[in-house]
């Protein structure tokens, strides 16, 4: 099993009785280690080695960072002591698969956050998982902190999908305390230090999002300060013109932007750029992270926030009553597990099969006014709507709807509350 | 409970329950029915009858000054001085040979003429108008504890309607236990969930109360139906013309419905609007404010403790003027259609944020996890009306416990057509920066401690996947 009781180091790894060419803390084969080349990751290869005398399989996902250069990638990881650097592009994956399935289930967590660096670390995990079949790892590796909830999306994916591999998390039992130590480690080790100058606030961006911790945020009376957004524009820099567009959905999944299917990645890309023009998706809040402490958290997610309203506006005519309120039920189930890092649970695979089944119908097209940081659904239609001009109009229309059933229906509707008042008054 | 009802049916509880014997009888021919029904009826009837041919909604009554549908006493009308309610007096009068005494609830509808009102009323052929302002109760006591319940009626609707209907009913029957009324009557359409909304709250709180829903019963079919009746009967019509739209006004909102809304490919016309600047009209410059807030009751504004009623209105100023609470949206109605309506609620959607952003600060995960699951159902229960309903009031009681500690204050930057909040402080605040900092801070939070935890909190999925693989 993957974590020991070593309450003293808290070593992630049992270490082996074996072998002579140990690590400090013990021996380990093949590890793949999440590798983003950045100072974290790179100070984890030469620390896995001398710790566990192994070898290092860097893994690096492109799940739309932005960050572009993949080209220097490997030779950095080699130079930091890797003997390989595995680059998968899951971009179109991750939306597909991860995204869309939270999108069409209405998935926010505590009212606000869109989920997307939850959604992001299950298709990285289940990767390597994939990659350590591929290279008959023993181990994996991460450069998540003990004191944020990626550790726990990483490790449950790692506990699902391939319960043999042990799991190291070199934050958990290290020295290093910070960019200093990192540093010094770093060269200590012979290992290139990174030279983009670090920023103030810690930040994960893909396809779906970007978040913003730390620095100021990290008083949540603060307001954040106008410079630190990357993906939307200030609103009140925003165009003063509105503008409209129109989604496409199938099934409760979007399809298309004005008319034009692209895939789901290409689409989301599409809408963050248009979103991020007029300043839209902009998130600031404290949440309760899993692992027990509120975090306060800034987050910009402009295209995933124009589906968000798409999906939900076009649900409007094609999902009754009690249909809307039970998903809506759900979905705040759903969203915890997902924020939990519990993606590989049944218990979501089980609640995205109620999703598909209830948004069978949610077919059809919104169209939405952009403006100065605000989305605004304008019109909205579909081949399965259940609004019924004829019915709801304030002019006579049609037969099926009577009024005089109402005068039945309330007093059928009201027996419980009438019952009981008559007790209470004693008739 | 033994339809048709039989003569030798005597015990109270079968009438009440079983609504009027009339069963297909048309109204012309009530008066003559048989003496032995009506005896039983005479005990206080249950409301609503079963004549399927109009559905009247009272049981004629014996004596001799009836009406054409039957004989009430007096009736408690609620009155807007508008078409509908000026003919309902006369036709109550003409149905049910019954006084007519009007009550007009103040709930902020902004119509501000009240002076010529009751002489209105009494033009109609009413013999009195009651009015009462029943503004402050209703934001302290109907629309406070929704806001600190977080209800919102299928994601959108902040339920504007649905919390005045019960403050006005329930001064009904107020009214109507002074007068010494037998029944009540509204205005709502067969339609609608007004109706129902008034009725369950009439039963709830009197349910010997005779209620009477004129637009169930009677043969007018719209404005001109109406205006004809109101000249047969020598009441004067209302001389202001009537909105293309249906609107119902309160301090919490105003809501649209009607004419090119009715088709939800439309977008609503910029000169629907009422309470609310259009964003792009709004000003340029952001403007922030700060709302204090009690145990999850908002209670200051910039600093300023204000009263329930005022707090509101002091919002809907300040939030009407950039353009904040917009809301279009088809909603599912009770009665079962789904319906368009836009609504504009300013100060309310600026409350509505403000107690959600306090709330980051004092609510566990947990906690944030099932409140929010329970405000829709109490969302769906003030929709459909069950105001009084004790299902309401244990959620209520629920909420206020879980709220105890959301007393704080929020800062929000309001900017055409948007609210955001910008800081959130709280003395009972779970948020502590010594624990979440990226820097190293107490010895509150162990890294090491996470490993354990990991391990078992996903216990259950190794133990499934090693079932999965064999192991």
């Amino acid at each position: 099993m993957v974590l020991t009781e070593d309450t003293t180091k808290s070593a992630s790894v049992t270490p082996s009785l074996t072998s002579t060419s140990c690590g400090i803390r013990g021996k380990l084969n093949k590890v793949v280690l999440a590798y983003s080349g950045g100072l974290d990751t790179s100070v984890i290869v030469p620390w896995l080695r001398e710790n566990y005398g192994c070898e290092v399989i860097c893994f690096t996902a492109d799940v739309g960072q932005g960050n572009g250069e993949t080209d220097g990638l490997e030779a950095k990881a080699k130079a930091s002591g890797a003997s390989q650097l595995f680059i998968k592009d899951l971009k179109e994956e991750f939306v597909r698969d991860f995204v869309f399935p939270c999108l069409r289930a209405g998935a926010v967590y505590e009212r606000k956050y869109l989920l997307g660096t939850s959604m992001a670390r299950p298709v990285i995990a289940k990767a390597m998982v994939d990659v350590a079949k591929e290279v008959g790892a023993d181990a994996v590796s991460h450069g998540c902190t003990g004191k944020g909830n990626d550790q726990v999306r990483f490790e449950l994916t790692f506990f699902a999908l391939d319960p043999k591999l042990a799991v190291v998390a070199p934050w958990r039992e290290w020295d290093i305390r910070g960019r200093e130590d990192a540093v010094e480690y770093a060269k200590k080790h012979h290992v290139p230090v990174p030279v983009t100058k670090k920023s103030i606030y810690s930040r994960d961006r893909n396809l779906w999002h970007i978040s913003h911790e730390g620095d100021i945020l990290e008083n949540p009376e603060n307001e954040p300060k106008k410079d630190m957004y990357v993906m939307t524009v200030d609103p009140e820099d925003a165009p003063d013109t509105p503008e409209y567009l129109e989604i496409g959905i199938e099934a409760g999944i979007p399809v298309s932007h004005n008319g034009e299917r692209l895939s789901p990645a290409n689409l989301l890309a599409a809408l963050n750029e248009v979103g991020g023009r007029h300043g839209i998706g902009r998130i600031d809040m404290v949440e309760n992270r899993l692992v027990g402490m509120k975090s306060r958290g800034v987050y910009e997610t402009p295209g995933g926030t124009i589906l968000t309203t798409a999906v939900r506006e076009l649900e409007s005519l094609t999902l009754d009553r009690e249909t809307m309120q039970l998903k809506d039920t759900l979905a705040i189930k759903y969203a915890e597990l997902v924020y939990a890092g519990r993606w590989f649970d049944p218990l979501r695979e089980s609640l995205d099969a109620f999703m598909e089944k209830v948004s069978a119908t949610t077919t059809g097209s919104v169209i939405l006014k952009l403006f100065k940081g605000s989305v605004n659904v304008t019109s909205r239609k579909s081949p399965f709507s259940l609004y019924r001009e004829d019915i709801s109009s304030f002019e006579e229309g049609s037969g099926i709807y009577n009024q005089a059933d109402a005068a039945g229906f309330i007093r059928l509707y009201g027996l419980p509350m009438r019952v009981r008042a008559m007790q209470q008054h004693n008739l």
